[in-house]
């Protein structure tokens, strides 16, 4: 019996060192772009990171279907990043050690951001940003391999002084309030903004400053300690549930009938105008990183309205950014060739132009190569009546919109705060 | 400083007070009586949250109806997983972990179950006919809706102490507090007894969120945003104590609502702040926790 039982392996092991060459012959090894992309898939930001899954996978489905130059098609793994900083940063070891990912992706939360990035820099893997905002991470803590693929808070914030400065001839206002989470997304805002209205000469005086935490379900002492400021502007810095949680409360004290609601970063999100249906007061000045009726070309339409048939429901912006990401390392993997140079990759994505949803007709957005910031039109608009994206009956429009030149971080700002 | 914006203040901390209590009294009756420290306890209250949003916006129904089925609701899950999970592990070696852990998964899984049933989108609900006008005070409108909220929380509390003082099972649940074993030996229904007021503290987190649900957004995750206030709560009055919550959701809510107006800087800091004032000078809370007393 043994030795039957011998000579079976001997020719299963025979036939296998003929096999396995011939099958490598017939069938190269795929060629494939691997991507660790974390996103947070539970409670409040839960929404963002299924729209940024998403829509990476529209984007992968997309480009796969035609197949990236060299014949390499993309493969991304997604992971729950829990939005903490330290987890996330074990999933960005574990991608970049087992999985051998050539870029990291995604990270809703700033702090996430912050934490992976520096992975990122001691690994030499890229890392592309589709969601935070926090300046710092092209700024401060900059290092050349990373990348972020939509507007920072800089950006918007430059956009809102302009938009301010240009509402003063109007509708005259000096007195101005802020209120926004107590963590760095909310104190860059409202460092970035007041940098930027002294920038362009804008006279203003504060009146208030608040700073509740993060996911804070109450409003109503700060509504009535702001309106008994009296400003004539009140800034907000909220995201998410806390923007929608705001306004309601806001509008039960009668509050938006007193002062100019002004909200240029994340308050245009869709998923305020979701939520709200037709209780959204008119009137609110607000942006976001990507409008789903704005700009009106066929390429945002057309993303709109894909989105929507793959998942029911209408993008929040984070669904943008990620679909950048995916363009992005589309074009830099056409550009070098192949994914494993990751110097390369870094110089082809230095100045890239991608050609974005979010872009107006006659622009497309650029990668600065001095930041790795992609700069791009930013538009402000106030709550109209308008039904077209339901459940929402009120969208934004009346728009104004901002040329990146004009909102880009300028290079004193950028020096000085390198030089810290 | 005028009188006026004192007061809307003062009604503004008054409403953060009641909603903060309405969660809390659930917690600590869990834990007054079946010393059951329930971190799940506001997902029920993201449960009630959705419920409401179920009948008031999908069905179109009444909000009364949504204040009742969301306290149902909110009461039957919850009196169903304390019979069908929580129940298996009380009086195990090591219970207190085996509660953490187990609640904590329930965290998780009901915060799941709400994504898949209503997507991870936002929701709103409208304030009920009736209540979407305000009251003004000087400069400011109260809205009618957050002195309902007040009113509410003021029967609560009524009836909360009119049923455990004056009634029979009131007097269990609160002799089950003191000592189940001896409850057991005279005959009454101890299992049975602590199904009920868990489905009773669950159905106040769910009325809760129903409530609260059109002045908050209603989205998976609510639950974890008023857990931690609750707890301060909780452990700021004792324990386990009722009388102790309220009172500790009245101090956390008005220390709260001036902070904000007078040190805005400091207004978060000012929640643990008081917490930590209490505990030092009364380490177990405003009311001590019911013990069984030595004779």
């Amino acid at each position: 019996m043994a030795g039957k039982h011998g000579w079976k392996c001997l020719a299963v092991g025979l036939l296998s060192l003929i096999a396995v060459p011939l099958a490598q012959a017939a069938a190269p090894a795929e060629k494939v772009i691997r991507i660790g992309a974390m996103y947070p898939m539970t409670g409040r930001p839960g929404l963002y990171g299924m729209d940024s899954v998403a829509a990476a996978e529209m984007a992968i489905d997309e480009i796969n279907a035609k197949g990236v130059a060299g014949g390499y098609k993309i493969d991304a793994i997604f992971t729950d990043s829990k939005a903490k900083p330290a987890y996330a940063v074990r999933v960005a070891n574990r991608y970049i050690a087992e999985d051998k990912v050539h870029f990291l992706f995604g990270v809703v939360s700033s702090g996430v951001g912050l934490a992976v990035t520096e992975v990122s820099k001691q690994n030499k893997v890229i890392f592309i940003g589709t969601d935070h905002a926090a300046t710092e991470l092209t700024v401060d803590n900059f290092q050349p391999y990373y990348f972020r693929v939509s507007n920072d808070t800089f950006q918007s914030m430059a956009a809102g002084a302009l938009y301010l400065k240009e509402m003063a001839k109007t509708k005259p206002w000096k007195k101005i309030a802020y209120i926004g989470p107590d963590y760095s997304y909310g104190h860059a805002q409202w460092d970035e903004l007041r940098y930027n209205l002294d920038r362009f000469g804008v006279p203003f005086e504060v009146v208030g400053e608040y700073w509740p935490k993060l996911s804070d379900p109450d409003y109503s002492a700060y509504i009535t300690s702001i309106i008994k400021d009296k400003p004539d502007v009140l800034v907000a810095g909220f995201w998410g549930g806390d923007t929608v949680a705001f306004i309601k409360q806001a509008k039960a004290y009668g509050m938006f009938d007193k002062l100019t609601y002004f909200h240029p970063d994340a308050g245009g999100n869709y998923e305020l105008m979701s939520a709200m249906g037709d209780e959204l007061p008119l009137g609110l000045i607000l942006s976001a990183r990507h409008h789903n009726n704005w700009p009106v070309t066929e390429r945002n339409k057309k993303f709109v309205e894909e989105f929507k048939k793959r998942t029911g429901r209408y993008p929040t912006y984070a669904a943008e950014g990620a679909y950048a990401g995916i363009y992005a390392i589309a074009q830099a993997v056409e550009k070098v060739g192949n994914p494993d140079d990751a110097d390369a990759l870094v110089k082809a994505m230095e100045g890239m132009k991608l050609n974005l949803p979010e872009d107006p007709e006659g622009f497309v957005s650029i990668i600065d190569p001095g930041t790795h910031q992609i700069m791009q039109v930013q538009a402000i608009g106030t709550t109209i009546a308008n039904a077209d994206f339901p459940p929402a009956k009120v969208m934004l429009g009346n728009w104004s919109v901002y040329q990146p030149a004009d909102i880009f971080v300028p290079a004193e700002y950028i020096a000085a705060k390198r030089k810290k | 400083m005028d009188f006026s914006f004192l007061l809307t203040q003062m009604v503004s901390g008054l409403t953060m007070a009641t909603l903060l209590f309405l969660v809390a009294s659930g917690l600590t009756l869990i834990f007054g009586v079946g010393n059951v420290f329930n971190f799940a306890h506001g997902s029920f209250y993201m449960l009630g949250a959705y419920l409401g949003y179920q009948v008031v916006t999908v069905w179109s129904l009444n909000f009364w109806f949504a204040l009742l089925f969301a306290a149902l609701g909110a009461g039957v899950i919850g009196a169903l997983i304390e019979c069908l999970v929580l129940r298996r592990i009380y009086g195990r070696a090591n219970e207190g972990g085996f509660q953490i852990l187990l609640t904590y998964c329930l965290i998780l899984i009901i915060d799941d179950l709400v994504k898949l049933v209503w997507g991870a989108e936002y929701k709103s609900i409208s304030r009920p006919a009736g209540f979407s006008g305000s009251l003004t005070v000087g400069d400011i409108a109260i809205p009618s809706y957050n002195l309902l909220i007040i009113a509410i929380g003021l029967v609560v509390v009524v009836a909360s102490w009119w049923i455990l003082n004056r009634t029979r099972p009131g007097k269990i649940a609160r002799a089950a507090a003191v000592d189940r074993e001896m409850l057991g030996a005279l005959g009454i229904n101890v299992p049975l007894t602590m199904t009920v007021v868990f489905g009773i503290a669950t159905a106040l987190g769910g009325l809760t969120g129903a409530l609260a649900a059109p002045l908050r957004t209603v989205t998976p995750g609510a639950g974890i945003e008023v857990i931690i206030d609750s707890m301060i709560v909780v452990v700021m009055g004792g324990m386990g104590n009722f009388w102790g919550a309220w009172l500790g959701a009245l101090l956390l809510g008005e220390v709260n609502a001036f902070a904000v107006a007078f040190v805005p800087e400091w207004a978060t800091l000012f929640s643990f702040l008081v917490m930590v004032v209490v505990l030092i000078f009364k380490p177990e809370g405003l009311f001590a926790p019911r013990t069984t007393r030595k004779v």
